[in-house]
Parts: structure tokens; sequence; C-alpha cells
């Protein structure tokens, strides 16, 4: 019996044993099941899935960096900075915070002498918990601030857009308000992309923006005149390497600058430019067909229609064939000319230059030409001559690219182009070829009226043009002109154009009285071409050598003694 | 006694639990890391923003040309200056033909 009780219980002890070996097994395996889940996660969520902090390449970084987001710059086409923006501080106080404030008074005077201690007073009197002292402090001024210990201050990080150049290239770069929004210029149009950060290069060349702004500058003061506009564009893809409105400002200081410097003039303002406009006239006489080209006009006596009477400037008392009508610049021939192919054809060819519409540049401040559309003779006689068409001086500069441009069509822009565009033909490459020899000899021929535009070497042509200054209340002021020089260099293969205007020069004693465009633009043009020829390694030629290219007609351009009378 | 599933455990328990720390520290130490980098990074671009700007301001065309005027003497290139070099080789030709033997 004894032993049978015995067994019972031996069975009952290894049965126990084995279900506490069980039981501790399984609960070892939940406890070790659940502490593995548990760690995997804590780990996972810990770093093991995210990229290694030390492996995270400087890319990353960067556009996490980027994510605070600070004004994209500006950039030349040189990669020279024009546009930045950096962080600056201002000076704040919570008057509530001021314990001692005749001391705080004193401490802040010795840091900032500017400041006015009436004012400061008046501040820190204030029952504001926020006030503003000084709107920007220098990182000295922040350490000698920080070393006073001056309590309620609050130091504040803002961003500021700067021009490091200050003047150049002012009207184009244009400006951004408190908010950091473009408000005019480059900054405007291309706003949202700046924002983002981006960088933006434009075509400007800093150097020659420069020399552009010096030149005219010196020669409006040398002719008291009230202003001007200057452009350097490339004669092939349009890329505007300098654009000129003067008088300018620092773009630092752009809103106290008045509403008549912010004014841009070469874009924006749109004149009537005389008889830079014969250039075109010739064009379409020559292109149309409607006129032959050794086709004469008696330029003799001054053209009555209706009521206006057209004069030359310098008469001839001969008939005169197109090349002549432009070297002499004859109003009379030019408005014969436009007499022979008419409005329609005028028009059509006015269109296709864009003078009928707001250029498509990449600055709001753009004008929209204004054109005599009557279609009556006189208009379009005074047209052909640059009276009843007013357009910028951009415009001016890219008609004259598309007429040396194999007659294709330019359009200007303020980017460098990667690409080049497939542009419209508005003239033939023959009429282009007559229209560049043509404007070589205004400035070659001896009886050409830019004379003065002659750079040795470089071959200068263009037309001149003179004007009579339109008035704000109507009609034209007979003493003040708008005086302007458009042209192409080297003609016998342009590769750029320079457009300068200078609005109501006076007559000067060295210019015995003259302010017309061959004595005050046309050496503005001469100047421009020898300092930035070799600036865009353009070399100069010599036309008597035998390596020189032969490609303009030779016209033969008669003098008011070689004229035969009528 | 200890037996060796117990023991196991344990020691799984005791490696998981270093594992995490370590691990915890790791990270924690490399946010850190990359916390300073990144404000070096802001601090530095910032100054490079404003050094950038003052070399700009110096590289200023007007200023290059004063300096090159008044300190270089450097004068502005004519086109006499310039040649090329076809017309040197014709220009020098001509004048040896001159030049009596």
């Amino acid at each position: 019996m004894k032993s049978l009780i015995n067994f019972k219980s031996a069975l009952v002890v290894r049965s126990n044993t084995k279900f506490r070996k069980i039981k501790l097994l399984m609960c070892g395996s939940l406890f070790l099941f659940s502490f593995m889940t548990i760690g995997y996660r804590t780990i996972s969520l810990a770093g093991i899935t995210k990229p290694n902090p030390a492996n995270i390449s400087f890319k990353t970084i960067k556009s996490d960096l980027n994510k605070n987001l600070t004004r994209g710059n500006i950039y030349d086409r040189n990669k020279e900075l024009l546009a930045t923006t950096i962080s600056t501080s201002s000076l704040n106080i919570n008057p509530q915070e001021v314990l001692n404030k005749k001391n705080t008074i004193e401490k802040l005077l010795e840091i900032f002498p500017q400041l006015d201690e009436v004012a400061l007073k008046t501040k820190l009197d204030s029952k504001k918990q926020f006030v503003n002292i000084l709107r920007e402090i220098s990182p000295k001024e922040h350490v000698l601030l920080l070393n006073e210990g001056i309590e309620g201050l609050k130091i504040r990080v803002k961003h500021k857009r700067i021009y490091p150049n200050n003047n150049l290239a002012a009207h184009i770069l244009g400006s951004t308000d408190v908010d950091g929004s473009g408000i005019a210029g480059i900054e405007k149009s291309l706003d949202s992309q700046l924002k983002n950060g981006k960088n933006i290069k434009i075509s400007i060349h800093s150097g020659i923006q420069h020399i552009t702004e010096k030149i005219l500058f010196e020669q409006i003061n040398k002719f008291e005149a009230e202003g001007g506009a200057g452009i350097v564009m490339n004669s092939k893809n349009g890329e505007v390497y300098a654009i000129t409105s003067l008088p300018d400002y620092n773009v630092n200081n752009y809103s106290k600058v008045s509403d008549e410097l912010l004014f841009n003039k070469a874009t924006k303002g749109i004149y009537e430019l005389g008889s830079t406009l014969k250039l075109i006239t010739a064009a379409i006489a020559l292109d149309s067909g409607l006129v032959e080209e050794n086709e004469v006009f008696d330029v003799s006596r001054p053209l009555r229609v209706s009521s206006r009477t057209i004069r030359d400037f310098h008469p001839l008392n001969y008939a005169i064939n197109i090349p002549e009508v432009i070297v002499h610049s004859s109003n009379i021939g030019s408005a014969k000319i436009a007499e022979k192919f008419g409005s329609a054809t005028q028009l059509k060819y006015l269109r296709k230059l864009g003078f009928m519409d707001k250029m498509d540049l990449q600055i709001p401040e753009v004008g929209i030409p204004q054109v005599l559309m009557d279609r009556k003779l006189l208009s379009t006689m005074t047209i052909s001559y640059g009276h009843g068409i007013a357009i910028t001086p951009m415009h001016l500069a890219s008609s004259t690219a598309t007429l040396v441009n194999n007659g294709i069509k330019v359009n200007p822009t303020l980017f460098v182009s990667k690409t080049r565009e497939k542009n419209t033909r508005v003239f033939s490459k023959n009429t282009s070829n007559k229209i560049k020899s043509i404007m070589r000899l205004v400035v070659k021929s001896k009886y050409g009226t830019a004379k003065k535009a002659e750079a040795k070497g470089y071959l200068v042509g263009g037309k001149t043009g003179t004007a009579e200054k339109l008035s704000k209340t109507g009609g034209y002021l007979k003493k003040q002109n708008i005086v302007a020089f458009t042209s192409a260099f080297p003609i016998n293969n342009p590769q750029f154009i320079i457009t300068v205007m200078i609005d109501n020069p006076k007559g000067q004693k060295f210019s015995y009285g003259y302010r017309t465009a061959g004595w005050v633009v046309a050496p503005v043009v001469k100047r421009l071409v020898t300092r930035i020829a070799p600036i865009l390694n353009i070399k100069p030629q010599n036309e008597n050598s035998l390596n020189f290219s032969q490609n303009l007609i030779q016209y033969e351009i008669r003098g008011k003694e070689k004229g035969a009378n009528l | 006694m200890i037996r060796y599933p117990s023991f196991l455990v344990v020691f799984l328990i005791v490696v998981v639990g270093i594992s995490l720390y370590q691990i915890k520290f790791f990270i924690t130490q490399n946010e850190v890391a990359l916390k300073t980098i990144k404000t070096k990074i802001v601090n530095a671009k910032s100054d490079l923003e404003i050094l950038n700007a003052e070399l700009s301001y110096l590289k200023r065309p007007d200023r290059i040309e004063k300096i090159a005027l008044t300190k270089l003497e450097l004068k502005e290139i004519l086109p006499t200056d310039i040649w090329n070099l076809k017309d040197l080789v014709e220009a020098t030709k001509s004048i040896n033909a001159r030049v009596p033997k």
C-alpha cells in the first residue's frame, strides 16, 4: 500500500515538473517574443530604417537646408553677382522689461551715437511690448550689445536684398519691397523663380554695361541734355549686353527714388526717333520690289503735302537714288520713296518688325509703340522719316538687328540663349546686304551724317536721327530734340548693335551750336565701339588689306557740288 | 539551479537591452552632430553670401576702372594696338620689298 502511494506521488511530482518546464518555456518564449517585437520596433523607430546620419550626402543636407529658402541671386553673363540676399539684424526692445531706462538709454547711445536721445526716451516710455529702435545693426554692434547685457532687447534676424554694384543696370534689375517680393525689373518678372531660391543668370555684361553708362553719362553732361538711353545687343541672337537709361539711381535706395528716375527710357519710353527710320523705308522699298534700285527722286524743292511742307536739313538741287537719300538723310527723298510703296506695304513691314506691339522682353517696363494708322499719304510720308511713329529705343535696336541679320527677325532677350530660335524672315538677304552697304556709307562717306562714329578698323555702319521733341500738351517743341543713332559693327559681318538716344541736348560752343545726332550721339558710338570691341573679341580690320571681306556694295554717293542740276 | 533556456533568455534580454541603449545613444549623438553641421552650414552659407556681396562690391567695374587708370596706368586698347597676324606678315613683306638689297 505504501509503495502504491509512493508510486502515485512520484507520478504527480514528475507530471508537475514537466508541466512547470512547459509553462516556463512558454512564458520564456512569450516574453522573448514580446521583447524582440518591442525591441525591433524601437530599433526601427530609432533609426535603423533611417539613413545613417553619418552617411547622409551633402546634397541631402543641402536640399534640407534649402527648405528655409532665401531669394535667389541674380548674376550677369559672366557669373558676376548683381543681386543677392544677406541676413541682417534689427534692434528692437520691449519697454516693459527695461528696469533702468536712463541707464539703458546711456548704454544704447554709447553704441549707437546716431540715435536721438529724446526719440529713444519716447520709445522706452511706450506702453507697447515691441518697439523697433534700429532696422539694421552690424555684427560688431550686435556683439557690443550682448556685452552690455541690456535687458529687454530683442535682436531679430531678417533678410535684406542688396545690389553690390549700386547703380549698374538699375533699370533692368528692378527691386523688391519690404516683404521681399519683386516690384520692378527682373526682380518682378522672375519673382516666383527667385522666391523659390533659384539663381538667375541674365545676358547683361557688367563691364560693357558700365562702359555704356559712363560714356553716355559723359556725353549727356557735355551737351547739357536731360537724359538718354543706350543699348548694346548681339545682332544675331538678340542677347542684350547692356541697357542704360540715364539718369539712373542706386538700386539699394529704390524706395527713395523719384518716378522720373525710375522711368526706363530704353525700353519703356517711346520717342519719335526721326531719320533712323529711313533705313526701314529704304529696306521696304528695296525688298518690296515696288521701287527700282536705280530710281531717282527729285529733292530739289520742298514737298508740300496737305497742310504740311516737308523740307531737308541739307537741301540738294538734284534727283538722288535710295543710298543717297539715306546718306544725305533726305526727308523729301524718303517721303517720295514711301509714296511709291504706299501705306499698306509700309504698315505690313512695320507690323512684321514688331512696331505695332509691345516687345516681349523679360521685364515689365516695356513701352507700346504708337504709329499713325490713318493710311493718309501725309502719315505714310512722315512715318518714312520717323515722324508720326513713336517707338522705344529697344524697338529701334531690334529692327536694326533684323536689317543686318540677313533680314531675319531678331527678338531682344535678357537671357543667355542656349538654343537659337527659328525666327521669321522680314527682309531678303539681298536687301539686308544693300542696307548694310548703305549704313556703312552713312559713316564712311564724306557726305554721311555720322562721320564722327567712325571707329578705325571696326567698320561701324548706322543711321542718325534728329527729331523735334513731342510736347506733353501736343505738338512739337521746335527747340528741343531727341537725337538717336542706331548702328551695327563690324558691318561686313555684323556682330553687335549699338543704339543710343539722347534727350534734349543743347548746342555747345565746341559743336558750333549744333545739337544734331551727328554731333551728339555719333561720337558716343565711336568711343563705345573702341572700348567694347576688344572685350567682345572683335578684331579691327584693315579695309585696304587683301584679307578684308569685300562683301559690301560700293554705292557712289554724290555731294552737293557733284549733283547734276535738273 | 539555472537551466540552459533560462540562461539563454536572460542573456538575450541583456544583449538586446544593451544593443538598444547603444543604438539610441548612437542615434542621439549623430542627430546632435547633424544639427550642429546644419547650423554650421547655414552660418557658413550666410557668411559666404556676405563675402560674395563684399567681393562683388570690391569688383565693381567703376572701381576696377579707377584703379586700373590711377594705380596701374593702364590705357584703352586702340585699334592700332591690335594686329591681324596675316596683315602683319603682309606689312613685313611690303617693308622688306621696299628695303634696297
